[in-house]
């Protein structure tokens, strides 16, 4: 052991894929026992750099010194004998292991992997577990988990390999309020048994909360590190941005018309067979944002797919405009305005062909508009540019894959697309997800000035804060079932919290009025049985 | 490391490991960042001569002039030759076969569909046009040629059009199924080829051992003393058209959404179903095409009749990266180069026709390695004072 000051030391660490530079030059301390945010835009090389760290990718040039001294990591194995453990953001187990087996079936100590049969893994898991001071059953398989138990489990696992410093990366943006809380209590008392942590994070107000020093990357650089206690939200954000920024989120009042859109009862099930939305009943306006809080998992992706006709419904009404558009093929509610954007975590699964040209990803719901057997190109192209023009995308031509663009711009080109075909109903889901400050609140200004001409939009979003401030009204959802609908303007941050675990229902609070159902329903009560003998059959 | 362990057997697990990681520590692989064409035909020119230089250590070993040999290769038997317009016209009969095959696996591999039943659906092509050709002999020879297409055609087309609605309805792998639909194919010409029993049409009757009977031969156009087929015109038609679907017809452009993501056209309103079923059944009608036109150009057929044309085409088609005018140009060199092989260890005695096979495989695999170069590239990592740290750890040891 050294008794150098620093955990780790990163001196002039650079790597290029292909032509791109995802760091230059990098130098970054790691202090023993603090916790360090990483903070930085999309592209700024934070994941990179972290994944150097832990072994997944090696340096083109530069070293890294643990515990002052230098060492070479090529592999995770080595990162690990380096006591290096990272958490990623998609969790690494084995869904049908129990939490015991996940951990000791990584272990690279021989004598450890004997126990991987034994009944007595089960206590000796346990106490390791309740000796680091986590809450969490050994014997519990992990598809069984919630979202907050995986990653205790993955924490439990780099703790157990003996990781002196762990990384974390964005693990917030998966948990709901109180279960963040939790985190960072097991965070802080990680640092004072010595541990050494570094976070990546989006969010500033947790950066402030948990870290002691700020390290800031920008394109790829490495810009400074400023102690916590030192400096505010705003300094942050510019040292990022390289500039000033206006951080309020507007929410312009909009006159809004009768429902465009009226969900009554509408069951779906998951692709597993499980009931994913059950009995679930909201409303929409035109010309208001109504955001979808839930954990992840909580029927979310379900809602949207059977929006969009991608998803059988089992059960219940979608009125569109006074029209019933459940089992209408994907086609046919294009073809009536309502447009879905789903932004899964890979975020170019749905929705975008990521290898196709702008110019043919932006014509993907148009193209058989066109008469004849061929291919409208022109009008691709033009539009393409349009778009590209409007929304201010950073691109060579229409022609460039859309791979090859950055997150912020990729998503610019989902939303322009789906705005270009003059929709009344938005559905969008984790529209800003993984987007950096500049790009999201790009994508909060489109989304705005949707609703000032009248479009009415569902906001599947992530982070609470942003829904509070930009959303009209939040509905939350808690395993496929309706908590209740909150004015944002109203709602508090803790109560939609408790209502995203289950702990609050508001449905029924209010005295002869049912959260979800319109006053000015152009649902009859008989139509509901009608309809829903028709969609039964 | 256990305790027990001798001094010297630690010292030596020592050694191998700081071998082993050295190596793999010091360089790595970097993707390289996009290729202009021509520097990479040159990587793929360079991946040729290497195999031609192994060929020609090969061919000095046995005392045979590897200039010779290979001149006479890539000349295709045409210098010196009396009658050099059937070279070229026999060289035209082998590319048209590998051309369409091609095309026609691009087609589904574009829409990440693996369709490896070649040189089934290709054998199915050549087998049910024969029936036609010997069924009704003395027809228009353009009448004949028109009708072993169609019905070779629709019989391929009906054998990809299975595998597609498997695939569709459950989800079965068409890799497997295209795969087994070769021996079947395969094995169903043997079978016409051996059994005896009177109703074979397929064999002569004036011939003590089994053996097909010859039919009536492809239609040409001649032009002073060469003959060009009718399938090469058909074939050079058939790539532009594709080339053309692939490129500006709305069905081309489904094909390339759904390869790139299935979901995605789902999304988009695609009848993703529809379009792979239509699409496996262009493909395997083209190589059931290209089994008609190698039927008729030979006027009979035989267990050998595919020249592996379904597994070639596959590398051509990679190979060209899936574009349609980079199949056109690919398959035209590997028959050159098959073709070349073929005549020119004809005039060599010495060393039969596997060496052919040898040298064909020797440069398709360094193509492919000249392909992975030009990716990729080794990278050494660079950091200062490593050389010191080394000498440094060596001093640690020597200590211990």
């Amino acid at each position: 052991m050294s008794d150098s000051e620093y955990a780790i030391e990163l001196r002039h660490i650079s790597k290029h894929f292909g032509s791109v530079v995802a760091n230059k030059d990098i130098n970054l301390t790691l202090r023993k026992g603090e916790i360090l945010a990483l903070l930085g835009e999309n592209g700024s090389g934070k994941t990179t750099l972290m994944n150097m760290l832990s072994g997944i990718y090696k340096p083109d040039a530069g070293s890294i010194y643990i515990d002052g001294e230098k060492t070479l990591i090529s592999s995770p194995e080595d990162a690990l004998k380096a006591g290096i453990g990272m958490v990623h953001q998609h969790f690494k187990l084995i869904n049908v292991f129990s939490a015991a087996d996940n951990i000791l079936i990584g272990s690279s100590k021989g004598s450890e992997t004997h126990a991987l049969l034994r009944k007595s893994r089960y206590s000796q898991v346990n106490q390791i577990i309740h000796d680091f001071g986590f809450e969490l059953d050994s014997r519990k398989i992990v598809a069984n988990m919630s979202v907050s138990e995986k990653q205790t489990l993955e924490i439990v696992k780099v703790l157990y390999y003996g990781a002196k410093t762990i990384i974390l990366d964005e693990p917030t943006a998966v948990l709901t309020v109180q279960e963040t809380r939790k985190l960072f209590e097991v965070l802080k008392k990680m640092k004072e048994q010595g541990h050494s942590i570094i976070i990546i994070t989006h969010k500033l107000n947790e950066v402030m909360e948990i870290s002691d020093r700020v390290a800031i990357l920008r394109k790829g650089q490495y810009i400074t590190t400023v102690n916590t206690s030192e400096t505010t939200e705003k300094e942050l954000t510019e040292l990022m941005m390289g500039r000033k920024v206006d951080l309020e989120i507007e929410r312009p009042i909009v006159e809004k018309t009768a429902p465009v859109l009226e969900i009554r009862n509408l069951s779906v099930k998951s692709d597993e067979g499980n009931i994913a939305l059950d009995d679930v009943s909201f409303y929409l306006r035109g010309g208001e944002i109504l955001g979808v809080a839930g954990i992840a998992g909580s029927g979310q992706k379900e809602l949207c797919e059977a929006m969009a006709g991608l998803r059988k419904i089992e059960r219940g009404v979608v009125l569109h405009k006074g029209e019933n558009i459940a089992g209408a093929s994907p086609e046919e509610i294009i073809a009536k305005g309502v447009t879905m954007s789903f932004v899964p975590e890979d975020r170019l699964g749905m929705g975008l062909a990521p290898s196709l040209s702008i110019a043919d990803n932006v014509i993907l719901k148009k193209y058989k508009q066109s008469k004849g057997f061929l291919l409208d190109k022109k009008r691709g192209a033009r539009e393409a540019q349009e778009i590209i023009d409007k929304l201010e995308i950073v691109a060579p031509s229409v022609e460039t894959p859309v791979r090859k663009l950055s997150g912020g711009n990729v998503q610019k080109v989902l939303l322009g697309r789906e705005i270009a075909i003059d929709p009344n109903v938005i559905v969008t889901a984790y529209p800003v997800r993984g987007l950096d400050i500049n790009s999201s609140y790009a994508v909060y200004d489109i989304l705005n000035q949707q609703k000032k001409t009248g479009v009415g939009i569902l906001f599947v979003g992530e982070d609470l804060d942003v829904m509070l401030a930009l959303c009209d009204k939040i509905m939350v959802l808690c395993h496929g079932k309706l908590m209740g609908v909150v004015h944002a303007s109203k709602a508090s941050k803790e109560e939609i919290g408790l209502m995203m675990t289950g702990a609050l229902n508001t449905v029924h609070q209010k005295r002869g009025k049912t959260a979800g159902i319109a006053k000015d329903s152009a649902i009859v009560e008989d139509e509901i049985i009608y309809q829903e003998e028709e969609v039964n059959v | 490391m256990s305790q027990q362990e001798p001094l010297e057997v630690k010292g030596l697990r020592k050694q191998i490991n700081r071998g082993k990681n050295s190596l793999a520590k010091q360089f790595h692989l970097v993707r390289k960042s996009r290729m202009k064409l021509w520097q990479n035909a040159l990587y793929i020119l360079i991946g040729v001569v290497v195999a031609l230089a192994i060929g020609a250590a090969i061919l000095t070993s046995l005392d045979i002039s590897a200039i010779d040999y290979y001149s006479d290769m890539f000349t295709i038997g045409l210098v010196g030759n009396a009658y050099p317009e059937r070279a070229i016209e026999n060289f035209l009969v082998s590319y048209v076969p590998l051309l369409i095959t091609s095309l026609a696996l691009a087609l589904s591999f574009k829409m990440r569909f693996w369709n490896i039943g070649g040189e089934g659906q290709f054998l199915i092509g050549a087998l049910t046009s024969a029936v036609i050709a010997i069924k009704f002999p003395g027809l228009n020879p353009y009448l004949m040629l028109l009708l072993m297409s169609v019905v070779a055609m629709l019989c391929s087309g009906v054998t990809g059009l299975a595998i597609a609605r498997l695939k569709t309805k459950y989800n079965t792998n068409e890799t497997l199924a295209t795969l087994m639909i070769n021996y079947i194919a395969l094995y169903v010409v043997t079978f016409f080829g051996e059994t005896k029993a009177d109703w074979n049409f397929f064999l002569r009757t004036d011939s003590e051992r089994p053996k097909f009977t010859s039919f009536t031969k492809m239609p040409f156009v001649e032009i002073g003393d060469f003959h060009l087929q009718i399938s090469v015109l058909v074939t050079l038609l058939i790539a532009t058209g594709i080339w053309f679907y692939l490129r500006y017809t709305k069905q081309g452009y489904e094909i390339s959404v759904i390869g790139d993501s299935r979901r995605t056209a789902t999304y988009a309103g695609m009848n993703v179903k529809r379009i792979t079923l239509r699409t496996m059944f262009t493909s395997a009608a083209l190589i059931g095409l290209a089994g008609a036109f190698t039927a008729s150009s030979s006027g009979c057929i035989s267990t050998n009749i595919t020249n592996n044309v379904g597994w070639t085409g596959i590398i051509v088609a990679w190979l060209s990266k899936l574009s349609i005018p980079g199949i056109v140009l690919s398959s035209f060199l590997i028959t050159i180069l098959q073709f070349g092989c073929r005549s020119a260890s004809s005039l060599y005695p010495s060393i039969d026709s596997h060496f052919a096979d040898l040298l064909q495989g020797l440069i398709l695999f360094a193509v492919l390695a000249a392909d992975f170069f030009a990716n990729y590239k080794v990278v050494r990592i660079m950091s200062a004072g490593e050389k010191q740290e080394e000498q440094h750890e060596d001093k640690k040891e020597v200590e211990s």
